[in-house]
């Protein structure tokens, strides 16, 4: 620790003019109406296909708003100073799982597309039967229920607090709002884990692996801190936060990207050579798939685009310096999780090799544009950055 | 070589400074008179020092790099070369050729972890002349205080701009306290 050597005025709160940007808004608005309007044909017109590509845009979006969830409650269990300055977007874009609880519902109503463990009697499958006490209906609803319960009140708690510590300063939401983060990290971990077994690996019930869990976590969180980097620099473009974010923490936040870029290759490569390597039928089948047909070219492209290529890049301290080029990569991070859900979903459907719909790209339109209409409104409603956190002057200075 | 008069050579000229933030200060006037051979010491590191002083960007860096590089050069040799070209044997009915790259994985990111680690812990060894069994600053019983409550500043006397007053007016003015020629042995 040392001590502060020039120590900045605290700035005012600075709040979104949503007046500049009611274009945007309706636009984004508007689309996400039809969209969805059309996603409601396509959920009639072709079920099965369609429940796929919800089911993908849907735990593409998870993700995103579930590692925002992830890097808020760490800020608080770790007592982070960095993190000050851009943890209200994180906030922001974590209660956003609350409108995902809402579009977790056509999953439901199309469950029998989408999880054929379902329709199958006891009796006709003995490694389904194996599992039943995991793998019914009942405990299935029971789940999800459980899930997304706990993600809208803790993530609401942490945004409340936060809001109303701007107003009186009063440094006992930082001790509550930390209470609510030590609950949160093991509940979270266990949420996004058997979120992930009960919404994604079931889609085979014959396929398992212990680390799908970790998997899934690795890329929401590389994801999310990306998904951070653009918003940051898209609130800076539009003419806030100057001053306030400055391009220490653009670095801290592409030490993560690069960290969480490491990360998944590493449990990515992890979960694969095991299975490679014990080259047991019943865990190799959802590599196969994968690693055959058409399905070869796309993994391949998740490898190097996921890992290799970023990779390098952001070994280099003069792009987690640049803002732009930071946001482009960012962007791409963005894309290659994109890919990477619909690796595990889509194969399950197209077996015989990458069959692209209409519905895949309609599903994202209209689950992206919705959250993005509903962060448009949440933003305006508080500063921008939690105005009188006791640790907004580190923030601010922060230097690494 | 400058000697006092009592035969003992000049390691440097050093003063102590009351706080962080003075020293902080100090450390500024020296890097803008111009000098080369000069350090501070401190209990705790002091965020933005490095500015301060003018240091600029460390070559471990690259040390680091050279290392990860060569340990994942030596093991894709040591596996591919005995495995895929000098006696290719088939395990566990795994592919012989470039294939087998997934069980080569592990050794490749182990050795590179290792290469770069250890070329991280000597290179910063050899940057910082360690291990050494004294330094000349230790020859000043003030400076004892380094690793409790003391900050200090030192210029040496090898820089080519040290002159006995000029470097003592500048740590004078500089808030410096308690100015002392530190001897070499």
């Amino acid at each position: 620790m040392s001590e502060r050597l020039d120590t900045p005025p605290m700035p005012e709160g600075e709040y979104f003019d949503s007046r500049r940007f009611t274009g945007l808004s309706t636009l984004l608005g508007a689309v996400a109406v039809v969209s969805l309007v059309l996603c409601l044909v396509g959920a009639f017109v072709d079920p099965h296909q369609f429940s796929y590509s919800w089911l993908f845009a849907f735990v593409f979006f998870f993700t995103l708003c579930a590692g925002c969830f992830f890097w808020t409650i760490v800020h608080h269990a770790t007592d982070a100073d960095w993190s000050v300055v851009v943890r209200r977007q994180l906030e922001n874009i974590a209660v956003l799982l609350g409108v995902l609880a809402v579009f977790f519902i056509p999953i439901l109503l199309l469950r029998r597309h989408l999880y054929s463990w379902m329709d199958i009697p006891p009796g006709h499958e003995a490694t389904l039967d194996s599992k039943r006490a995991y793998l019914n209906l009942h405990w299935f609803l029971i789940r999800a229920i459980i899930f997304f319960v706990f993600w809208i009140i803790a993530s609401q708690l942490l945004r409340r607090f936060s809001a109303r510590q701007d107003k009186d300063g009063n440094p006992l939401f930082t001790i509550w709002m930390r209470r609510v983060s030590f609950i949160s990290l093991p509940l979270f971990a266990l949420c996004l884990t058997f979120g992930a077994f009960d919404w994604m690996m079931s889609l085979n019930y014959r396929w398992y692996s212990t680390m799908f869990g970790v998997y899934i976590f690795a890329g929401a969180a590389g994801s999310s801190m990306s998904l951070l980097v653009i918003v940051i620099t898209a609130l800076r473009q539009a003419g806030y936060l100057k001053g306030i974010v400055t391009l220490e923490h653009y670095h801290i936040m592409g030490k993560w990207m690069l960290a969480f870029c490491v990360f998944w290759a590493y449990i990515g490569f992890g979960q694969y050579m095991l299975i490679w390597y014990a080259n047991i039928p019943e865990e190799t089948q959802f590599f196969l798939a994968r690693n055959t047909q058409s399905w070869w070219a796309l993994s391949m492209l998740l490898v190097i685009g996921r890992f290799f290529v970023p990779f390098g890049i952001l070994l280099l301290q003069s792009i987690k310096k640049n803002p732009h080029q930071l946001s482009i990569l960012a962007g791409w991070m963005i894309l290659m999780q994109m890919l990477d859900m619909y690796l595990i979903v889509l194969p399950a459907l197209h077996g015989t090799g990458v069959h692209v719909s209409i519905w895949d790209l309609l599903c994202l339109v209209a689950i992206g544009t919705t959250l993005a209409f509903v962060y448009l409104r949440l933003v305006p409603r508080t500063s921008l950055f939690p105005v009188r956190d006791p640790r907004l002057i580190e923030s601010l200075t922060t230097v690494n | 070589m400058i000697t006092t008069p009592y035969g003992h050579t000049v390691y440097a000229m050093a003063a102590e400074y009351p706080s962080a933030a003075a020293l902080y200060e100090a450390a500024k006037h020296v890097r803008d008179a111009g000098f080369r051979r000069w350090d501070v010491y401190s209990p705790f590191p002091i965020h933005g020092m490095d500015d301060a002083m003018g240091i600029g960007k460390s070559w471990l860096s690259g040390w680091v790099l050279f290392g990860g590089i060569s340990g994942f050069l030596t093991a894709a040799l040591i596996e591919f070369g005995p495995s895929s070209i000098l006696y290719p044997l088939t395990v566990h009915g795994k592919p012989r050729g470039f294939f087998t790259v997934p069980a080569f994985f592990p050794i490749m990111f182990e050795l590179t972890v290792l290469f770069a680690a250890f070329s991280a812990f000597f290179a910063w060894q050899i940057m910082n002349r360690l291990p050494r069994w004294n330094h000349p600053m230790f020859n000043w019983d003030r400076f004892s205080r380094v690793t409790n409550d003391g900050f200090f500043l030192a210029i040496e006397a090898r820089d080519p701009r040290f002159t006995e007053n000029g470097v003592y007016e500048l740590l004078e003015q500089t808030g410096g306290q308690h100015i002392t020629i530190v001897h070499e042995d």
